[in-house]
């Protein structure tokens, strides 16, 4: 029997918006872990909450879908990651994680998607202001250039510097 | 004893395996021993490229479907009951209730 | 109409692109059935009981003669020769071949149209009056505004996993054609701005909207939704597909709270970046000018004629035309539901002689309404009786617009993977019971509708009589309610009493519509009217009992 593969079922590799694979200097910290000097380290978000005032340097943290991801307002600037999960690619919070901490917050650092992270969301991924992806994929690089040239046209404004289709009829923003 | 049916990736159609596989004809099912049919169900979920959402219908003593899904999956082998949509297949196979058999 | 610019264009081929690539790899085995699943919705295919079922979108109902034409074609080349208009104002095909899917995309791209969003967990075909831009009652025109959510709404990368389905109506009328009242998001133009209504819905749990907005001002109109959908995409309910949809949130929450952090969310965000400028939205209000109106002076003597001469025609007229802001103009149903037919379905020669009639008589212009029928908005009353004559020949001059056999019927159990009994022969049934012109004449306005299962595609919570399919062991019954109304007093319908097998439905209504005839207290009391004055009570023992 010839068992198709699916792309899925591909270790997850760490790629770039630019479509470079990088490997993942980061460590997840489970919550009852110490900080040694291995770092650096993500947080969980409660942890972070917790943990991140008496804390200098500069931190991860996982935002699970559910998680008010502007509570983490007073502590950007020692914040550098956020991975954001996809527990299920069906689940939709994340995207508007990202977008509220690129046009909300102001939030500068990385914003990397992790979980079940597939080809087919890397587009409106990137428009929400990712640019870190753990994608599933046989050809990581390929499907990020494959998502960046999917769309001329957008009809919003989101989080990239894509401008929408209006900008563009009107001249606006030029 | 069960039947095994499912629908073709490529053109969604209803087909039925027949033991050696799958037709379009609900009459040219087979009908499998338990055992035989959990078996081939757990191998043609596997095959996706080729059939979709495969599952069993369980027949009783009499041949006939459980009472529950009796609706359901003599209109699905038979298609529309109804006007312009009545199904050409099962005017095709001419047979007003495969189960009867 | 609104006319694709290459903004446009470009964005429909690059969907089709990516469409035909998924399917590539769906096929080839790269993605799997579950992954392939949520993208094949999102292009409107389905994977029905009998085959693949494609709905295209018909943009809040508005068609040109060359996109039916379109239509036709592809019932004709791709499935079974005819498709069925549904209450979200498009157009499903029951037998299409996945690998043909892009083809079709392609052949629907060359007319401006598509299959977008008419399924999956996103922002769904926004719906209006079916009478837009022609009807007396309208104080503004909602069909800029739905082409502007149109757009907006296109492949939006916040929202395209959004905890269930979304639906968005739109009426700029007095009276409500659109049901807005039971949509996720409801709006009503008014001369200071829109009234938003949010939370309505049909399905297991049926809801009417409430109002958390009014005046909200047009050029504020998308950030506005897009605030009330981020609310809804961060904290509706995922853990049970079942209470996913935002009327779940809004009823937890409570409407005040809800709209407490809509505006929150819509108070801090960058609204530049979401609204269209003015300049957008008066460029869109130039698709939808007039037509060039047919000046000739009305013939009354030559219409009386036709109309004395021909009693047919002269019912029609009475049942199936509706006023026009001029006076000389009519819009025109054309019913969808002859007896013994199913109810919103049309064949491909139908749909190219509606094409004919349209650039003959309607300015090139169609409507699908979110009955299942088409409207020609614009009709010269001078060409009346030659649309009419045309019509007839194709079994299309059907005159119960609006009556008690023009029902909204869902597919049901005959092509729907999820029904629980059929909906198609009952309505069959039911129309045959009342196939007497004179006798749904002196009936007059009734809506019954007919839903196979408790997802209510059929709208059977607001249908004046409504009708739910449930199977009971195996055997198909219907539960019948009582009183609903999708209009500006929208209401839901009540259960009565136990379900009935299909057999004893057609009876039991003739003997709700008897004691209807028999409590009126004049020939204009509508059944609605008669039902809220009595009561259900009156009308529930009828149903159940044999007079």
């Amino acid at each position: 029997m010839n068992l198709p593969k699916p792309n899925s079922s591909y270790e997850p590799a760490l790629v770039t918006r630019a479509g470079e694979v990088i490997p993942n200097a980061w460590q997840l910290l489970v919550d009852e872990d110490t900080t040694g000097a291995e770092g650096p380290y993500v947080l969980g978000f409660e942890r972070a909450l917790r943990d991140l005032d008496g804390l200098n340097g500069h931190y991860g943290v996982r935002v699970n879908p559910g998680d008010d991801v502007r509570l983490l307002e007073p502590f950007l600037d020692r914040i550098t990651l956020i991975e954001v999960a996809f527990p299920g690619y069906r689940d939709g919070r994340g995207y508007s994680t990202a977008r509220i901490l690129r046009e909300d917050l102001g939030y500068i650092g990385a914003i990397r998607a992790v979980g079940d992270v597939l080809r087919d969301q890397l587009f409106i991924m990137m428009r929400c202001g990712f640019d870190e992806f753990l994608v599933k994929d046989k050809d990581p690089a390929g499907a990020i250039a494959a998502a960046s040239q999917r769309f001329s046209t957008t009809y919003q404004g989101a989080a990239d510097s894509a401008r929408p289709v209006w900008a563009l009829r009107h001249g606006i923003g030029a | 004893m069960k039947l095994l049916t499912a629908n073709r990736l490529h053109d969604g159609l209803t087909v039925w395996y027949s033991g050696a596989g799958w037709v379009e004809d609900g009459a040219q099912a087979a009908a499998l021993a338990d055992d035989v049919a959990e078996t081939l169900l757990a191998e043609w979920k596997l095959r996706e490229t080729e059939v979709v959402a495969p599952y069993l219908i369980p027949l009783t003593d009499r041949g006939a479907p459980v009472q529950r899904e009796h609706v359901r999956e003599f209109v699905r082998a038979n298609g529309p009951t109804i006007g312009q949509t009545a199904d050409a297949l099962s005017k095709a196979f001419n047979r007003a209730d495969i189960f009867e058999n | 109409m609104y006319v694709y610019d290459t903004f446009d264009h470009a964005f429909t081929r690059d969907r089709i692109r990516e469409f035909s690539d998924q399917v590539a790899r769906r096929l080839s085995g790269e993605l799997t059935e579950d992954q392939f699943k949520p993208l094949r919705l999102m292009n409107g295919l389905y994977l029905q009981l009998h085959a693949y079922m494609l709905r295209i979108a018909v943009p809040y109902g508005v068609l040109s003669s060359r996109q039916m034409r379109k239509l036709a074609h592809i019932a004709r080349t791709y499935d079974r020769d005819f498709g069925h208009f549904t209450t979200r104002q498009n157009l499903q095909f029951n037998w299409i071949r996945l690998a043909d899917a892009p083809k079709i995309l392609e052949e629907l791209a060359e007319v401006e149209m598509h299959s977008l969003q008419t399924s999956g967990n996103c922002i769904r075909n926004t719906t209006t009056d079916q009478f837009a831009g022609a009807a007396r009652d309208e104080h503004a025109d909602p069909r800029p505004w739905a082409e502007l959510i149109r757009q907006w709404s296109s492949n939006h990368p916040e929202f395209s996993f959004l905890p269930r389905k979304f639906k968005i109506a739109i009426t700029g009328a007095d009276r409500d054609r659109a049901a807005i009242r039971v949509h996720d998001i409801g709006l009503h133009i008014k001369p200071q701005g829109f009234d938003v209504y949010v939370g309505g819905g049909m399905g297991r749990t049926p809801s009417l909207g409430h109002c958390i907005r009014t005046g909200l001002p047009g050029e504020h109109l998308l950030s506005y939704l897009e605030a009330a959908l981020r609310v809804y995409n961060r904290y509706g309910r995922r853990d049970n597909s079942f209470k996913a949809r935002i009327k779940i949130l809004v009823a937890a929450l409570g409407p005040e709270e809800y709209k407490r952090q809509v505006e929150e969310e819509w108070a801090r965000m960058d609204r530049a970046r979401v609204d269209a400028p003015q300049a957008e939205i008066d460029r869109l209000k130039t698709f939808f000018p007039d037509p060039t109106f047919n000046t000739a002076a009305f013939d009354e003597a030559a219409f009386e004629r036709a109309r004395t001469a021909d009693a047919a025609f002269a019912r029609w007229i009475r049942n199936n035309t509706h006023p026009h802001k001029r006076d000389d103009h009519v819009s025109v149903t054309i019913s969808l539901k002859p007896t013994g037919l199913p109810p919103g379905d049309a064949s491909s020669a139908q749909m190219d002689l509606m094409a004919d009639v349209a650039d003959d008589y309607a300015y090139g212009e169609l409507r699908v309404t979110h009955e299942q029928n088409i409207v020609l908005p614009h009709v010269a009353k001078n060409d009346l009786y030659a649309l009419y004559t045309r019509l007839d020949a194709v079994n299309l001059s059907t005159a119960n617009a609006g009556k008690i056999t023009d029902m909204i019927t869902c597919p049901g159990l005959d092509y729907c993977s999820l029904a629980n009994a059929r909906s198609i022969p009952l309505s069959q049934e039911i129309s045959q019971r009342f196939e007497d012109a004179n006798l749904t004449d002196r009936i007059g306005d009734l809506q019954i509708k007919i839903s196979g299962c408790i997802n209510a595609c059929g709208h059977h919570h607001v249908g004046h009589i409504g009708i739910l399919g449930v199977d009971k062991q195996g055997i198909e019954f219907y539960q019948i309610l009582l009183g609903g109304r999708a209009d500006e007093k929208a209401a839901l319908g009540q259960i009565t009493g136990k379900g009935l097998p299909a057999e004893a439905v057609p009876a039991a209504i003739e003997r709700v519509v008897q004691l209807y005839l028999k409590l009126r207290t004049h020939d204009n009391e509508r059944f609605i009217d008669t039902l809220e004055r009595v009561g259900r009570d009156a009308f529930a023992e009828a149903l159940h009992e044999p007079a």
